[in-house]
């Protein structure tokens, strides 16, 4: 339920990979065809002189560098922030807190996650089925949303456990005065391997 | 925004990779290469000492490589390079499907994993034909649900009682897509169960 941006991840992925392609690509006939081998030489040895030619004009006023200096830096400084803003974009979107509602200038009331959690570890207490139970919050769309992590007994019924979620979403709809939107995500874990097959049934 | 809207986005979202794995990677190692060319370059500009090689000695080596290297090896760097190229590219625009499935719900979003999907199946047609655990084994695809089931040597299962459990459970689910079980019984039976 994170709020990752999914769409920039698959379109800078897509990108990077046709780019690493392209090099590929160019290596892999650089070491195949002598004309492309010859045209890299060349063509990097012309650019090695224009741009030692370009970093003596065009200087800065006050200072031995020139702009082609400078520019270059700056660009590789602004790339590296650009990436690092990528990589801090993933995820995000948590929070601890249920439901907010404000009343005026009489103060705010805050529901706690734990509660709320609180609420469904104590519920599904006596529930064979479910063997343990985790609850989050997310910011979706500017409400925030709940998502509840049900870990299944090895052999039980998805069925069954979301029916019995959907009372528990009721239940909670009325705890917190008005709907949510709510992820249930039943799950298998170490605990689903551990406990073994609910025999008696 | 509606609340069906919200619903169907958020089983989109679960039931589908985001990509954060291959992105954090990628952009951790583009952030480390600029950050390191940004540092060579300012060093450079202010005449100090280069990290590891300054910009003139990079240049130079780039326009080298081709007069430097074995042709064998540049096609094999070259290759390397494509076939990350390939994996990202692949990474990127593939569906990126997660082993899960949503399940038919008025209120929420249900998803569940396809393991658990797979042991309920199982544990289903277990109690319908009477077997022990083990003995029957149930794979969830994406659009496919199989189920082997391995009799005990000597005593017949209900294929037909077997089938139709199989498809009720699967019926219960109520997922987006249907899914035709597929049941096969192994000729071969186990024994001492």
């Amino acid at each position: 339920m994170s709020q990752t941006n999914r769409t920039l991840n698959r379109i800078l992925l897509a990108l990077l990979g046709l780019v690493l392609l392209a090099a590929g690509v160019l290596t892999a006939a650089a070491g195949l065809i002598p004309e492309v081998s010859a045209a890299w030489t060349s063509t990097a040895a012309s650019g090695l002189d224009r741009s030692r030619e370009l970093l003596a004009t065009a200087p800065l006023p006050g200072a031995a560098w020139s702009w082609w200096a400078v520019g270059p830096v700056a660009g590789l400084v602004l790339a590296a922030a650009l990436s690092v803003a990528w990589l801090a974009s993933q995820g995000g979107g948590r929070t601890p807190r249920a439901a907010t509602d404000v009343d005026g200038d009489r103060g705010s009331t805050v529901v706690d996650i734990g509660f709320v959690a609180a609420c469904v570890s104590d519920a599904l207490a006596g529930n064979r089925q479910v063997l343990g139970t985790s609850v989050s919050a997310w910011r979706v769309h500017g409400a925030t949303g709940l998502q509840l992590r049900l870990e299944a007994r090895k052999g039980a019924s998805p069925r069954e456990i979301a029916d019995t979620a959907e009372q528990l979403v009721l239940g909670l709809d009325r705890l917190l005065g008005h709907p949510v939107p709510v992820l249930v995500r039943i799950t298998s874990g170490t605990r689903s391997r551990l406990a073994g097959v609910n025999r008696v049934r | 925004m509606n609340a069906e809207r919200t619903r169907r986005r958020l089983i989109r979202r679960e039931t589908h990779s985001s990509r954060a794995a291959a992105s954090i990677a990628a952009a951790a190692v583009l952030a480390a290469g600029f950050l390191w060319l940004a540092a060579e370059a300012a060093l450079a500009l202010l005449g100090r000492n280069a990290l590891l090689a300054g910009p003139a000695q990079l240049g130079q080596w780039l326009a080298g490589i081709p007069a430097a290297t074995l042709p064998a090896g540049l096609m094999a760097a070259g290759a390397g390079m494509a076939l990350l190229g390939v994996l990202l590219l692949g990474t990127a625009l593939r569906a990126g499907r997660l082993p899960r499935h949503p399940l038919g719900s008025e209120r929420s979003a249900v998803v569940a994993d396809d393991d658990v999907i797979a042991a309920a199946v199982s544990a289903r047609a277990r109690r319908t034909a009477g077997l022990a655990p083990g003995q029957v084994t149930t794979t969830v695809g994406h659009r496919s649900v199989q189920v082997q089931v391995r009799p005990t040597s000597g005593l017949p299962v209900d294929a037909a009682a077997i089938r139709e459990a199989v498809a009720d459970e699967l019926a219960g689910y109520a997922m987006d897509r249907r899914i035709a079980p597929r049941v096969t019984i192994s000729r071969e039976g186990v024994l001492g169960q």
